[in-house]
């Protein structure tokens, strides 16, 4: 399946929009983020020592483990890839549609390009499931009972909170409004299969879902986002995290905004792979983790 | 319409290519390819995590283990002290890694019977029945290796024996 993870890690850009946006928001995210793009550098996080020996056993073992295909590594890879192709796409439409609103000739475009709130909704529950189905191809279904599974979800979550920050305030909070996870149900509510066939990212992710037609990976969609929004609520609370503040943050790194916030939204989706990027770095963590204990 | 005999056979040729190009393309013969699985070992030989499960050591009030990863021939889980990761513990089937094995044979130390090694500063490891590979990886600085095997002597170790009755093929 294409590449190992361990050199996707380190083929991650080390600076760009990407990184400027995401140390931006791990200002609102305590315990701070690194951009971990050193293979050995995350080895030696996970394994706590600088033998180089040790190190060259836990890549060579990472690289056969990624290199199965059986084992689900590539899938939950070309999954973030897919997510990340469909918002690009999306958002090159409304940032076009934008442009080409001010042109008279081609204001049919404006016209065309998908309105607002629920196709947001509908893209943030295709995250979110993303991350669903990556979580189960990377980690499996740990432990015996669903109260295991869910501890093992939560404790990822944990892990992974800067990603899930992200996830909360670029996909939520920006585009939809400080209300955005109250609202993401009611929105979901009134969202169609059409809707759902306009996210590229979709037709990738149908075959992985469960159901056989549009409308159950609708249903799949709508439970997984509820199941996920009760928790991701108590991280807004607890880090504090709203629309405004998102835009201070990230104006200290990427500079002063003028636009409004859901502009703010579709310039970084159109141009930063934050997905993406953390979805590989949280892919290689769990990876080498498997692989120095298994050597 | 009559063709040539020469160009009949050229025809017949670039069909037959086209066919078996479009076959290996299009088909889903990945299942069958080399490299599926780690190491090229059958699924069905490698013990299921999911037998490993119940062999962690149980949560405490003080340390609690939560599981956080589950695949074919490898269980993980986090020991936690509050909110802070203090060990990776794991158990795996070495059949899909023999070299892992070879480390045991100069093993001095022994626990409850099996060979002990220390690997790097941080971690303790475990052989079980010559097969199972059972490993507490330290996180921070809060369990030296005394403590390491503590741990280590509360997984279940029997069961997991018990679980290697299935021949290994020798490799």
């Amino acid at each position: 399946m294409g590449t190992p993870v361990l050199s996707r890690l380190e083929r991650l850009p080390r600076r760009g929009l990407t990184v400027l946006s995401l140390q931006g928001l791990s200002l609102l995210v305590p315990g701070g983020w690194s951009n971990i793009t050193s293979a050995e550098a995350l080895i030696e996080s996970v394994i706590g020592s600088n033998d180089a020996a040790l190190i060259a056993q836990v890549r060579a073992r990472a690289d056969q483990l990624s290199r199965a295909r059986h084992e689900g590594y590539g899938r939950a890879l070309s999954v973030y890839d897919a997510v990340n192709r469909s918002q690009h796409a999306t958002a090159g439409l409304r940032v076009l549609a934008g442009v080409s609103a001010g042109v008279p000739l081609l204001k049919r475009i404006a016209d065309l390009t998908p309105p607002g709130d629920t196709l947001q909704a509908v893209d943030l529950g295709l995250k979110v499931s993303a991350e669903l189905l990556a979580f189960t191809q990377v980690n499996g279904l740990p432990g015996d009972s669903f109260a295991d599974f869910a501890a093992a979800l939560a404790d990822y979550g944990s892990e992974a909170r800067l990603r899930m920050a992200a996830l909360v305030t670029f996909d939520g909070l920006l585009p939809l409004g400080d209300q955005a996870l109250q609202r993401l149900d009611g929105l979901l509510g009134q969202a169609s299969a059409i809707q759902l066939r306009q996210l590229p990212a979709y037709r990738r992710m149908a075959g992985l879902m469960p159901g056989r037609n549009d409308q159950a990976h609708l249903g799949f969609l709508r439970r997984g986002v509820e199941q996920w929004v009760g928790w991701a609520d108590g991280l807004v609370s607890q880090l504090g995290l709203s629309g405004q503040r998102a835009v201070q943050a990230l104006e200290t790194t990427l500079g002063p905004w003028q636009g409004r916030m859901d502009q703010l939204a579709v310039f970084l989706d159109a141009f930063t792979d934050t997905y993406a990027h953390t979805g590989v770095q949280a892919v290689a963590r769990r990876l080498v983790e498997r692989a120095a204990a298994e050597i | 319409m009559v063709m040539p005999r020469p160009l009949r056979w050229v025809v017949a040729l670039l069909l037959a290519a086209g066919l078996l190009v479009g076959g290996v393309l299009l088909l889903p013969f990945a299942d069958w390819l080399p490299g599926g699985t780690v190491a090229d070992v059958p699924l069905q030989q490698v013990v299921n995590g999911s037998r490993f499960n119940r062999l962690f050591p149980r949560s405490n009030p003080e340390l609690r283990v939560t599981m956080s990863q589950e695949k074919r021939g490898f269980s993980e889980a986090r020991l936690k002290q509050g909110d802070q990761v203090i060990a990776l513990l794991a158990i795996s089937d070495t059949i899909t890694a023999p070299e892992a094995r070879a480390k045991f044979e100069q093993a001095e130390e022994r626990l409850k019977g099996w060979p002990l090694v220390e690997q790097g500063p941080h971690a303790s490891a475990l052989l079980v029945a010559d097969r199972f590979q059972v490993k507490v990886i330290e996180h921070g600085s809060s369990l030296d290796a005394a403590h390491r095997h503590g741990v280590l002597e509360n997984f279940d170790l029997q069961g997991l024996a018990a679980l290697g009755s299935s021949p290994l093929p020798r490799s």
